[in-house]
């Protein structure tokens, strides 16, 4: 389901993300992925720590093999998932090396 | 406390093409309601475990649906706590009991989930996560493959332990014929079958499945046994503990703390110690939550799980068997009836009736249900 309303709501923080410096606690490569992600398999995603808090976000711009476990990442705006033709188009935060 | 389980009931786990959501349900509801010796009438409440039926097929209302199937005018409930919602309904039907307010109760718990392709599962299924996780493209192996991958960074887990679990299992479900898969698997098989989220392969996630379970749970003590049973078996310990829906926010990545909570309660009731524990269902949608389960229920100390499992302690003949039914990675998961099939599992184990796969003496009994990657956890224990 995309709702416009809920995007609109998630947007209005991610600002306060966009360039922090975190590091990577762990990842795993996702080959079978859910509906409106198939398109990116295989990906990355992984548990980043930043200041006071972690989250599970993508990490893009690199490869598996490159990772390592505490190394430096950069939030960054990236679109997530694939919209329908009459979907809103959602963005959100992502992870690359910093 | 104590809660006599008055009857068993459970279908064939797999791909029922054939069969609705309400076929199965009414199959494993009527085989229980036999088993109990008691009419229809005689049940006074009807609670309903699942968990993906209104999103993939628009049909919610699921209390009142099942109980008019069995001609039943009482009251009904539908319970939802993602995988754990079998565990949690029994749960809640002996609070009932407990309550005085019915004296014999239905339990079903019951899932159809083969009708959709694999992304629409694999979607539906992330229902059980968090937005954050939906959002960074999460699915259920990939959380669970984090967790693995914590686990060997940390307790140099390796890729041959969690190949063992699933090996056990399969083991196990050889000897089951309601199983998914009952068939024995190599670890090689295991090893080289398709990655689904690095580390996992194929081999090391529970599957797809279309399943019923139900139980008839009485406050009357006294009544007949069932039929072709030794013994009468009641549940004696039952116990909830909730954590953070995302596991990111989690204290640790390297255990399901409500497990060690929701299992320490459920002792405590029932007045024993871990190690009177003769046979145990725990949750293994993937093979690191067995070994999860075993650290954090305390079977072993915590980083020791997979040497426990690979030595073969959990294995038929070990000295504690674990996943008899083959498991969720073996007997299948289909997620609102798995609470209730361990429930039956560990039944049929101490009425002496688990055929090929009997343990030798079991007395007590425990079962581990998880729902999504630890945020809800129920454990009953059951004795004779």
């Amino acid at each position: 389901m995309n709702s416009p309303v809920q995007i609109w709501r998630q947007h209005k923080i991610l600002h306060q993300y966009l360039n922090k410096i975190g590091r990577l606690i762990v990842w795993t490569k996702i080959f079978v992925a859910p509906v409106g992600f198939e398109h990116q398999t295989p990906y990355l995603v992984g548990i980043v720590q930043l200041d006071k808090e972690r989250m599970p976000l993508q990490i893009v711009d690199t490869e598996e093999e490159k990772l390592k476990i505490n190394q430096k990442v950069k939030i960054v705006i990236r679109k997530i998932g694939k919209a329908k033709s009459e979907d809103v188009i959602e963005y959100g935060l992502k992870v690359k090396p910093a | 406390m104590k809660i006599k389980v008055a009857g068993t009931g459970l279908t064939k786990f797999g791909e029922a093409w054939d069969k609705s959501l309400l076929d199965l349900a009414q199959e494993a509801s009527l085989e229980a309601i036999n088993d109990s010796g008691l009419r229809i009438n005689q049940i006074d409440a009807v609670f309903v475990a699942n968990m993906l039926h209104g999103k993939l097929s628009n049909q919610d209302h699921l209390g009142a649906l099942v109980t008019s199937s069995l001609d039943i005018k009482n009251a009904s409930f539908r319970i939802e706590g993602a995988c754990a919602s079998g565990g949690l309904a029994v749960h809640l039907a002996i609070q009932s009991l407990l309550a005085g307010s019915y004296q014999n109760v239905l339990v079903l718990g019951v899932e159809k989930m083969t009708d959709v392709s694999i992304s629409e599962i694999t979607s539906a299924l992330m229902g059980a996560g968090s937005d954050m996780e939906r959002r960074a493209g999460l699915t259920f192996p990939g959380l669970y493959a984090l967790m693995a991958k914590a686990h060997m960074a940390k307790f140099g887990t390796t890729r041959n332990h969690l190949a063992a679990v699933s090996v056990k299992n399969h083991y196990h479900a050889s000897l089951n014929d309601k199983a998914q898969f009952p068939f024995e698997i190599s670890m090689e098989k295991v090893l080289q079958s398709p990655v689904i989220s690095t580390p996992f392969t194929l081999f090391d996630a529970s599957p797809i499945t279309d399943g019923a379970g139900a139980v008839v749970l009485s406050s009357d003590l006294s009544s007949r046994r069932m039929s072709g049973s030794i013994n009468n078996v009641f549940i004696t310990g039952s116990a909830v503990a909730t954590d953070t829906v995302g596991l990111a926010e989690r204290k640790s990545l390297v255990e399901i703390s409500a497990t060690g909570e929701a299992g320490t309660k459920a002792l405590k009731q029932a007045g024993i110690d871990l190690k009177d524990i003769k046979v145990a269902e725990v949750h293994d949608c993937f093979t690191i939550a067995e070994i999860l389960a075993m650290e954090d229920l305390g079977f072993c100390p915590k980083g020791e799980g997979g040497e426990f499992v690979q030595k073969g302690h959990t294995r038929l003949g070990g000295k504690l068997p674990v996943n008899t039914s083959g498991g969720l990675k073996a007997c299948g998961h289909p997620v609102g009836a798995t609470g209730i099939k361990q429930i039956v599992e560990v039944t049929h184990q101490l009425q002496q009736k688990a055929g090929k796969r009997q343990v030798n003496g079991a007395n007590i009994g425990l079962t581990h249900n998880v729902g999504g990657s630890g945020a809800t956890v129920v454990v009953h224990i059951l004795q004779t």
